[in-house]
C-alpha cells in the first residue's frame, strides 16, 4: 500500500506522543510526573517539523486513502492553528494543573487526544473519518470537563456537555446516515456527484439529511439555539479546559461543518444557505445581548465566544445565500477563525492570571487590578480590546475581512447580515470596554498591594506568544494574506 | 417521518445504479431463511415439553424443604433474591465493554489477514500494543485489584 | 410482502424519535443517556438497511465505528455519572443547577 508518510508525520507524531504520556505517566513518581507536560510540549512542537516541510515543499495536494484524507493548503493552516492553540492551552495548563495535584499525565493525554482529533478533522473527506475525528475531539473534552472531581460544579459542567454532546452526535450521525442513504457514498467527492442530480423522490430526505448535519454541528459550535449548554459548562469545567473549549474545540466544529457543507453539499447550498444566515444572525444577537449581563468574567467570556461564532460565520454565510464567491466567504471565515484564537486564547491566560491576583471570578471584584499589576492590566486591555474589534489589534483585521467579504457577496440578504453584525459589534463594544474600565478606572479594594510575584513562567510565554501575535497581526495584516489564499485550494480539489 | 414510497423509489433507483437488479429476491430469500430458524425453535420446545412430561410421569414425586430450596452450587442461600453487587464490579464491566468493543476491529483483518500482508501484520500490532498500553494503565492504577 | 430497506428505515427513524422524544421528557441522567444510546443504535440500523439495500459495504464499516464510539462514551457517561451521584446521591438533572446566569 502506498501511503505519503509525510501526509499524515503530524497526526503520527501526536499521537505516538499520547502514549509516550501515558507510559511516562505510569513510570514516573509522583514529584517528576511534570515531565509529561514537558513531554506534550515537545510533541506539539515536534508535529509542527512535517507541516513547515509540506507547506514549502510544491506538492499542492496530497490525497491518502483513496481521498478520504486529503492534506492541502486548507488543511494545514487549520492544523497549524490546532497545534498552536493546543501548544498554548498546554502552556496555559502547568502551573493551574499542578497547583491542584489533580491527575497530571491524564490530564495532558485528554488534550492531547482532543487536538490529534482536531488534526483528523482538519483533513477529513470522508463522513466516517470525519466522524471519528469529531468524536476524538469531544470526547476527551468530557472528561476534561469535570476534571475537578471534588466540586459540584465541575460535574455538573462535565454531565451537562456530556449529554448535549452525544445527543448532537447522535443527531449529527442521523443526518450522515441519510446522507449516505440517498447517495450511497462516504466520500464527500462522490457525494457531491451523486447529490448533483438525485431522484426527485429523494429530495425531501436531502433536506432533512442537510438539516440535521447542520443541527449536530451547531450544538458543537454552540451557535444559538443550539448553545445553551455553553455558558454553564464554560463555567464550571477548569479555566484552560475552558480555553481550549471556545478556540480548538470550537474551532474543530467549524471546520467539520465547513468541510461537509463546501466539498460534499455545495450544490445545496440552497438548503445550508439560509440555514447558516440564521445561525450566524442568532448567535451574534443572542451571544451578545446575553453577554451584557454577565458579571462573571468567565460567563462572559462564554456568552462572547457564542457571539464571536456568530461573526465568523457571518463571511461564509453571507457568501451562501447569495450563492457566489463562496470561497473568498470561506477565506474570510478561516482568516476570522485564526485570529479569534489567538486573542481569545489570550484572553483565557489574562483570566487565570487575574483570578490568581484578584481571587475572584467577578468583574466588579478586578477593580483597579491594572494599578495592582500594570502588565497584567495592559494584556486584559488588549486582549479585549482586540475582541471588540478595535485597530490596531488583530481583531479589528478580521472584523474587517468579515465585512468586506458579507459586503461583496453582493445580495440584499448578504447585506443585511452585514448591517446586524456592524449593529452586534457596537454592542459588544460596550461590554469588553466595560472590563477595560473597571480595570483600569475603578479604584482598588482597600488595601491592596502593587503584585511583586511575576506569574508563572509558562503562563506568562502563553500571554507574550498571544499579545505579540495579537500586536503583530494587527500592525501587518499582510502575513495573513498567505492565509486567505490558502482556503481556495480546497475549491480546486472538491 | 421517513415514507416507504419515497425510500422504495430511491432504493430502486440505487439498485439500478449499483447493478443489483436481483436484490428484491435475494431479500425474500432472507426471509425464508427465517422460516427454517422457526422450525427449529418450535422442534426444540417439543423436545423440551416432551421429555419433561415423560420424567413427570416416571419419577416418585416427594417433595420436602431442602429439595425446593434454591440450588446455589450446594450452598445454602442466603438473603433474598435481589441484592446490591459491589461498585468493583461496575469498573470491571466498564473495562471489559471497552475491550470487548475494541476486538470489532480485529476480526476484519483476520478474515483479510492474507491480503493485508506485512503491512496489516504491523497496524495490527500497534493496534494491539496501543490496547496493551491501555491495559497496563489499568494495572498499575489499581483497577483490576479485587480487595 | 417483501420487507424493504424502507421498511427498516422506517423503524430506526421510530426509534430515533423515541429517544428524541425521551431524552426531553425524562430527567434522570441514566434514562436520557439510555435514550441516546436508542438514537445511536437507530443510526446504526439506518447504516446497515442503506448498505444492504444499496449493495454496499462502507454501510456496516461506518456501524463498526459508530458501535466502539458508543462503547467509549458509555464508559465516560457512567464515570461522569458515578462522579456527580458521589457529591449529590441523585442522578436527577434537574437537581444540578449550580451554574445558572
Amino acid at each position: 500500500m502506498q501511503i505519503d508518510w509525510l501526509a499524515i508525520a503530524p497526526e503520527i507524531v501526536v499521537a505516538v506522543t499520547i502514549l509516550g504520556v501515558l507510559a511516562a505517566d505510569l513510570v514516573l513518581p509522583r514529584p517528576l510526573k511534570y515531565w509529561t507536560a514537558t513531554l506534550a510540549v515537545v510533541g506539539l512542537t515536534l508535529a509542527v517539523v512535517p507541516l513547515i516541510l509540506m507547506a514549502a515543499s510544491s506538492v499542492e495536494t496530497r490525497s491518502l486513502f483513496e481521498g478520504s484524507y486529503v492534506v492541502d493548503d486548507f488543511a494545514l493552516v487549520l492544523k497549524g492553528l490546532f497545534l498552536i492553540a493546543g501548544y498554548l492551552v498546554v502552556l496555559m495548563s502547568v502551573s493551574y494543573i499542578e497547583s491542584d495535584r489533580y491527575y497530571q499525565g491524564e490530564y495532558y493525554l485528554l488534550l492531547l487526544s482532543s487536538v490529534l482529533g482536531s488534526l483528523v478533522i482538519a483533513s477529513a473527506r470522508d463522513l466516517i473519518v470525519l466522524f471519528i475525528g469529531v468524536e476524538l475531539t469531544t470526547g476527551p473534552l468530557f472528561m476534561l470537563a469535570g476534571w475537578r472531581k471534588g466540586d459540584i460544579r465541575s460535574n455538573e459542567a462535565s454531565l451537562k456537555f456530556f449529554i448535549l454532546g452525544v445527543l448532537s452526535t447522535a443527531i449529527l450521525l442521523w443526518g450522515m446516515a441519510m446522507l449516505y442513504g440517498v447517495s450511497g457514498e462516504v466520500r464527500f467527492d462522490q457525494i457531491r456527484s451523486a447529490l448533483a442530480d438525485p431522484s426527485p423522490a429523494a429530495q425531501p430526505l436531502v433536506g432533512l439529511a442537510i438539516l440535521f448535519v447542520l443541527v449536530g454541528f451547531a450544538f458543537k459550535v454552540s451557535a444559538v439555539p443550539f448553545h445553551f449548554w455553553a455558558p454553564d459548562t464554560y463555567e464550571g469545567a477548569p479555566t484552560p479546559v475552558t480555553a481550549y473549549l471556545s478556540v480548538s474545540s470550537k474551532a474543530a466544529g467549524f471546520v467539520a461543518l465547513f468541510v461537509t457543507v463546501y466539498v460534499a453539499l455545495r450544490d445545496r447550498v440552497d438548503i445550508w444557505g439560509p440555514g447558516l444566515w440564521a445561525l450566524a444572525a442568532l448567535s451574534m444577537t443572542i451571544g451578545n445581548l446575553a453577554a451584557l449581563r454577565q458579571s462573571n468574567i468567565v460567563r462572559l467570556l462564554a456568552y462572547s465566544s457564542i457571539a464571536q461564532a456568530g461573526f465568523m460565520l457571518v463571511p461564509f454565510a453571507a457568501a451562501s445565500v447569495a450563492g457566489e464567491q463562496l470561497a473568498e466567504g470561506l477565506a474570510a471565515t478561516v482568516v476570522y477563525l485564526v485570529i479569534y484564537a489567538l486573542m481569545n486564547l489570550g484572553a483565557f491566560a489574562v483570566v487565570i492570571q487575574g483570578a490568581r491576583r484578584t481571587g475572584t471570578g467577578d468583574i466588579d471584584g478586578w477593580a483597579g487590578l491594572g494599578r495592582i499589576d500594570p502588565r497584567l492590566g495592559v494584556l486584559a486591555a488588549v486582549f479585549f480590546f482586540s475582541l471588540a474589534g478595535i485597530p490596531p489589534l488583530a481583531g479589528w483585521f478580521a472584523k474587517f475581512v468579515m465585512f468586506r467579504a458579507a459586503i461583496a457577496a453582493g445580495s440584499a440578504a448578504a447585506t443585511s447580515l452585514a448591517v446586524i453584525a456592524a449593529i452586534n459589534a457596537v454592542i459588544a463594544l460596550y461590554y469588553y470596554a466595560r472590563v477595560a474600565k473597571v480595570v483600569w478606572f475603578d479604584e482598588a479594594p482597600a488595601g491592596a498591594e502593587p503584585a511583586t510575584e511575576p506569574p508563572a513562567a509558562s503562563l506568562a510565554l502563553t500571554l507574550g506568544i498571544a499579545a505579540v501575535a495579537t500586536v503583530v497581526v494587527g500592525v501587518f495584516p499582510a502575513v495573513f494574506a498567505v492565509f486567505g489564499e490558502a482556503t481556495r485550494v480546497l475549491l480546486a480539489s472538491g | 417521518m421517513v415514507e416507504d414510497g419515497e425510500l422504495g423509489a430511491l432504493g430502486a433507483d440505487s439498485y439500478t445504479r449499483r447493478g443489483h437488479p436481483d436484490a428484491q429476491v435475494r431479500m425474500s430469500a432472507y426471509f425464508q431463511d427465517y422460516v427454517t430458524v422457526g422450525v427449529f425453535i418450535a422442534l426444540g420446545a417439543v423436545l423440551v415439553a416432551v421429555m419433561l412430561g415423560i420424567a413427570a410421569v416416571l419419577r416418585p414425586n416427594n417433595p420436602t424443604r431442602t429439595k425446593q430450596l434454591t440450588y446455589e452450587c450446594g450452598v445454602d442461600p442466603v438473603g433474598a433474591g435481589w441484592s446490591q453487587t459491589y461498585v468493583r464490579y461496575y469498573v470491571f464491566g466498564l473495562l471489559f465493554v471497552v475491550f470487548d468493543v475494541e476486538a470489532v476491529f480485529v476480526f476484519p483483518w483476520a478474515v483479510a489477514a492474507e491480503r493485508l500482508g506485512l503491512f496489516g501484520v504491523v497496524a495490527i500490532t500497534i493496534f494491539m500494543l496501543t490496547l496493551i498500553e491501555g491495559l497496563a494503565y489499568a494495572i498499575k492504577k489499581g483497577v483490576l485489584r479485587w480487595e | 410482502m417483501t420487507v424493504t430497506a424502507g421498511w427498516y428505515m422506517t423503524l430506526a427513524a421510530l426509534l430515533f424519535g423515541v429517544g428524541l422524544v425521551g431524552i426531553f421528557l425524562r430527567r434522570n441522567a441514566l434514562v436520557m443517556f439510555m435514550c441516546i444510546e436508542l438514537m445511536l443504535n437507530a443510526v446504526n440500523l439506518t447504516f446497515v438497511a442503506a448498505g444492504r439495500a444499496i449493495g454496499d459495504l462502507e454501510g456496516q464499516v461506518a456501524v463498526f465505528f459508530v458501535l466502539v464510539v458508543a462503547a467509549a462514551e458509555v464508559v465516560v457517561g457512567l464515570a461522569i455519572i458515578v462522579a456527580v451521584f458521589r457529591q449529590r446521591a441523585s442522578a436527577s438533572v434537574d437537581e444540578l443547577a449550580e451554574l445558572k446566569g
